[in-house]
């Protein structure tokens, strides 16, 4: 039974992508996005409206292992109402502790990693999509005159330059 | 420890680009649903049908929904993506295939296929088809893009073991098929695409030194080409777009002029191309002068 009290994380209006260690959230609202390593990502699925913080805490245990506090879920709660992941923001208590306290108590004594969103930043750099992976070029050119190592890319790329598996002539960027 | 958790750039930038290509790959199939509920069918083109070969498909990036629908439903379609609605999923529509493709649409549609994207469908031609489409854009472009020969590298590569080679190569006549053969070559001879065991692995040797030297000018080039009108508020790169066109692309003017790939010389069709672009081109600067003219003085 969904209660008030109870955590609810957020589905409108963003992107989930599963990889296979982490969960990629992109806000749709605000153009950020997230990611949530395996523990955050456990908790934020946990958040349905039905559990509490300490049936979370217990939900982790189970999952991965060994017995986590209250405070490890609030820590992920924290991160959750900082990122807009929640439907609505919950009051994290903390038990008269700082964040900072908290992570360095519960980081000494977690068996469990910690629950950890760290957002991603917009690419300063355009898609490296033609790296020199593929021909594994290039060698010193006639022309070019300069190297370029497999899979660098392309902004380093000198051209033209000669693939030596080849020995065709061919450009990197 | 207290301070933003970060990650490293490459790892920030794979999935920063694998969410991207899941977002993109959500207005492919809301484009779909919202051209459906209208009683249209359209075929996906270019993006995620490119993509969907890549090993990675996050390295292959596009923003908009390329969408062809029958040419006999083209302006009531076309009237469905402008509107706003339309407008959030970044709708390029196409009026069938038209300049890509000449393969009648009822046969492309009868041989297109259905992939499923988040419990969903889209239609996308079926790769022999869609390896004349890729060969044929990219050639429009003049072979300016060279991570873009990545789609049909990757196309190859990892194509269906029942590749219908005769149905890619022939369907659009033998002028077409030269085009298709030449863009093999060249994805085998700048990407290390492997044809060994295909039909065209002797044909596709034997480049044009004209097309190979307009590639390589183009690739060392750090202008791209843009529509002129475009450029009206920059008299610098006007003219550098002007310079861009003196003399025309070889492979652009080519397939505009709808030419042999051969070794003859591309002079003719690079005169047809500037006689045939005069007229709209003309048309469209007066018209974006006008537009210009008119938002001044408002």
């Amino acid at each position: 039974m969904i209660n008030s009290q109870n955590p609810v994380a957020r589905r409108e209006g963003l992107v989930i992508q599963e990889m296979p260690e982490e969960v990629l959230v992109y806000d749709t609202n605000t153009n950020k996005a997230h990611c949530l390593n395996q523990t955050a990502a456990f908790i934020w699925k946990a958040c349905d409206g039905s559990n509490s913080v300490k049936d979370i805490s217990k939900l982790v245990g189970d999952e991965f292992g060994g017995a986590v506090s209250d405070d490890f879920v609030w820590l992920a709660i924290d991160q959750f109402n900082k990122d807009n992941l929640l439907q609505e923001k919950v009051e994290t208590k903390f038990e008269g502790f700082s964040r900072r306290e908290v992570i360095r108590k519960i980081g000494l004594a977690a068996v469990v990693a910690l629950p950890v969103v760290a957002s991603l930043a917009v690419p300063n750099t355009v898609l490296a999509v033609g790296t020199c992976v593929r021909v594994q070029c290039c060698a010193p050119s006639t022309t070019g005159g300069a190297t370029c190592p497999a899979g660098s890319p392309p902004s380093t790329c000198p051209s033209p330059c000669v693939c030596p598996a080849t020995g065709n002539p061919t450009l990197c960027t | 420890m207290d301070s933003e958790p970060r990650l490293s750039q490459e790892t920030n930038n794979i999935y920063w680009f694998t969410l991207q290509s899941r977002i993109s790959e959500g207005k492919a199939v809301k484009a779909f649903q919202f051209l459906r509920g209208s009683g249209f069918e359209p075929i996906l083109i270019k993006g995620f049908a490119a993509a969907r070969f890549y090993p990675e498909k996050w390295r292959r990036q596009y923003s908009d929904v390329d969408l062809c629908v029958e040419p006999s439903a083209f302006e009531r379609a076309k009237k469905l993506a402008e509107s706003p609605e339309g407008r959030r999923y970044n709708i390029d529509l196409h009026n069938g295939l038209r300049r890509l493709d000449p393969v009648p649409w009822e046969d492309l549609m009868q041989n297109s296929e259905l992939v499923e994207i988040e419990d969903s469908t889209v239609r996308i031609l079926r790769p022999e088809d869609h390896l004349r489409v890729l060969c044929t854009h990219w050639l429009t472009d003049g072979g300016a893009y060279r991570e873009r020969l990545w789609d049909i590298f990757y196309l190859i590569e990892k194509r269906p073991e029942a590749f219908d080679w005769k149905r890619g190569l022939d369907a659009a006549g033998p002028r077409r098929r030269r085009w298709v053969v030449c863009c093999l070559g060249l994805a085998r001879k700048y990407l290390g695409l492997n044809i060994k065991d295909t039909p065209v692995a002797e044909e596709a040797g034997n480049l044009p030194v004209w097309l190979t030297r307009a590639v390589e000018k183009e690739w060392q080039s750090q202008i791209r080409l843009k529509p002129l009108y475009t450029c009206l508020n920059d008299w610098r790169v006007f003219s550098q777009q002007i310079r861009k066109r003196i003399p025309p692309n070889p492979i652009q003017a080519t397939v505009e002029m709808e030419g042999d790939f051969d070794e003859s010389s591309r002079l003719k069709y690079q005169w047809g191309s500037v006689l045939s672009r005069i007229p709209p081109s003309v048309f469209r600067l007066g018209s974006a002068f006008r537009e210009n003219f008119e938002k001044k003085n408002v």
